[in-house]
């Protein structure tokens, strides 16, 4: 594999101080929310990797059609490295998502329409990793792979608003767990520093382990390259 | 490959209009095809529908169907019968033409490619609503529910078309992989969701006798589902059949 | 809701949640330096075949003992991929 370039590493480096940041910021800095106490700080981390997650699943949607045109195999590992880091993140939102829910809502879940959608996004995209598992040729692994980020990046906000009209038709409120009264809460500057800080944090740190994972996207397409050249 | 789409789009500048005619032609052909052939056989049909009366019984035992929740039930179960009774059909109907050749056969043939998607998700819809149309009144029979509802039966076309429409195109993916039979659930379930959702609340809301105030937003999200995927699914078979 | 004088005490709850968000993240980090460090023994090996089986085309009466080392290790990395191969082809003619 071809030396780390020198930016990347620099960007290593810088992903970690931020995060060391952001903890500070969220963990101390924040003051403590006042309804909720300590578990509302889930909250900046929650957040952060739920956008970039999703801005991830859209960018893989995108290099998907970009593949379908070009052909050209580097989007498809651009596609692969995005899904996984989002799959990652989105896994992370879900778990913190639960842990702030248990004590704010008294369950570990709740079949509202963001963490419906959720649930189901994220089993999209770890059967977009089944399919491409199954498929032994490079060529039509990436092509397939394309064919579902498109047919689920469509399928996954058609889902949101089947389920935000279900919640509207039938509003069951299920106990005392209303998730649009309990949860929101007002953010005061020093809260809405440590969550703007977060939210750049995370976006950099996706960027970091983006640009890694398709460097080693690249040494796997090459390994699989002399493997299948060896068969012959 | 470089041929055969250079020799159909040469077919087609030589010949516009019978070009709309002979897509229609082939998508009917496959049709037939796939209707002749079951009828011959019946295996499709007879697994499905076995499959289905299985699971409705299995239902039987799994949820408590006294007759108060029956009405709110009725709904869910013959929605994930349909759904898992499809799974079945859609697999081992594509299955069958990649194992027989078929479908390499009908790639060659200098057809438009997706008049060769529309022939197999038009005949997977056959069987889903054939199947459907045995099922219903058998659960009708055993449980005692009026499903002759003319609203019930548009949320089952509109949802089996959805259905039919999503699963034929990742079929046509999973039987190129090699876990195959254990993938097209795994593909289809998540993406399906909205199609499920939609037909399960406006299915309920036809057998409880809901306005149709309340029906019609489901009916209009199975529509849009409906659109949609024919559109992407239209763009996208060639991606999935090319070699 | 009524506001209390004191939140009520969740720091358990935000502990755990920051604890498995860096349990996940270095699982990840975890992953994808094995698997980075797995290719790359890959590629060497793969590599060096390559060169091997050059050199036998050039010379093949004196490949054979300096490949000796090397070919055990090459047989562990390809002989379960061959079979796999294998198997799918025996697969598509039984099904034929």
């Amino acid at each position: 594999m071809q030396a780390k370039s020198t930016a990347l590493k620099i960007l290593d480096i810088v992903s970690v101080l931020l995060l060391a940041v952001a903890l500070y910021l969220a963990l101390l800095y924040a003051p403590e929310e006042l309804q909720m106490g300590q578990v509302q700080r889930v909250f900046y981390f929650h957040v952060a990797t739920a956008w970039t997650a999703l801005l991830g699943f859209v960018a893989a949607g995108v290099t998907g059609i970009v593949y379908l045109v070009t052909k050209d195999p580097k989007w498809d590992i651009v596609e692969v490295s995005a899904v996984e880091i989002s799959l990652v993140f989105f896994f992370i939102t879900i778990v913190l998502g639960s842990i702030w829910a248990r004590p704010i809502w008294n369950t570990w879940w709740t079949w509202d329409p963001r963490l419906t959608t959720a649930a189901v996004t994220e089993l999209i995209y770890i059967a977009y990793f089944m399919l491409r598992e199954g498929i032994e040729d490079p060529d039509r692994r990436a092509r397939f792979g394309a064919v579902y980020t498109i047919i689920g990046s469509f399928s996954a906000p058609i889902t949101f608003f089947a389920i935000r009209l279900f919640r509207t038709i039938h509003p069951v409120v299920i106990g005392s767990g209303d998730p649009s009264a309990l949860g929101t809460f007002d953010m005061t500057s020093k809260m809405l520093v440590a969550f703007m800080f977060a939210l750049f944090t995370f976006s950099i740190i996706f960027i970091d382990l983006f640009w890694n994972r398709i460097r080693m996207g690249y040494l796997a397409s090459k390994v699989e390259q002399l493997k299948l050249n060896n068969m012959q | 490959m470089a041929t055969r789409t250079a020799h159909s789009s040469q077919s087609n500048a030589q010949h516009p209009a019978p070009a709309a005619a002979s897509f229609l032609k082939a998508t009917f052909a496959i049709v037939w095809k796939d209707l002749a052939a079951e009828l011959r056989s019946r295996e499709l049909f007879s697994s499905m529908l076995i499959f289905s009366l299985l699971v409705i019984l299995i239902f039987n035992f799994a949820l408590e169907l006294d007759i108060k929740t029956r009405q709110s039930v009725t709904a869910g179960v013959l929605w994930v019968t349909f759904a898992f009774a499809g799974t079945l059909g859609l697999g081992r109907s594509m299955a069958v033409e990649k194992d027989r050749g078929c479908l390499d056969g009908l790639l060659l043939a200098p057809v438009d490619r997706t008049a060769i998607y529309f022939g197999k998700a038009i005949s997977n819809l056959a069987f889903m609503l054939i199947v459907e149309a045995i099922v219903l009144p058998i659960y009708s029979f055993l449980y005692n529910v009026d499903l002759f509802n003319p609203g019930l039966l548009l949320v089952i076309l509109l949802g089996s078309i959805g259905y039919t429409v999503v699963g034929t195109l990742l079929a046509s993916m999973a039987i190129q992989a090699r876990t195959r039979d254990v993938l097209l659930p795994i593909l289809l379930f998540p993406v399906v969701i909205p199609v499920l959702i939609a037909a399960v609340k406006a299915s309920g809301g036809y057998l409880t006798g809901d306005s149709i105030g309340n029906i019609l937003p489901w009916l209009n999200l199975l529509i849009v589902y409906d659109l949609i995927f024919i559109a992407i699914a239209y763009m996208l078979f060639d991606f999935v059949v090319e070699e | 809701m009524f506001i209390l004088d004191t939140p009520p005490d969740t720091s358990t709850y935000m502990i755990a949640g920051y604890s498995i968000f860096f349990i996940l993240i270095i699982l990840y980090l975890i992953s994808l330096f094995i698997r980075t460090r797995n290719l790359n023994e890959d590629l060497s090996i793969l590599e060096s075949m390559k060169e091997q089986s050059q050199t036998a085309t050039n010379r093949p009466a004196a490949a054979k003992p300096a490949a000796s080392t090397g070919l055990a290790v090459k047989r562990k990395a390809t002989r379960p991929k061959a079979r796999k191969s294998n198997q799918v082809k025996k697969n598509v003619i039984k099904k034929k």
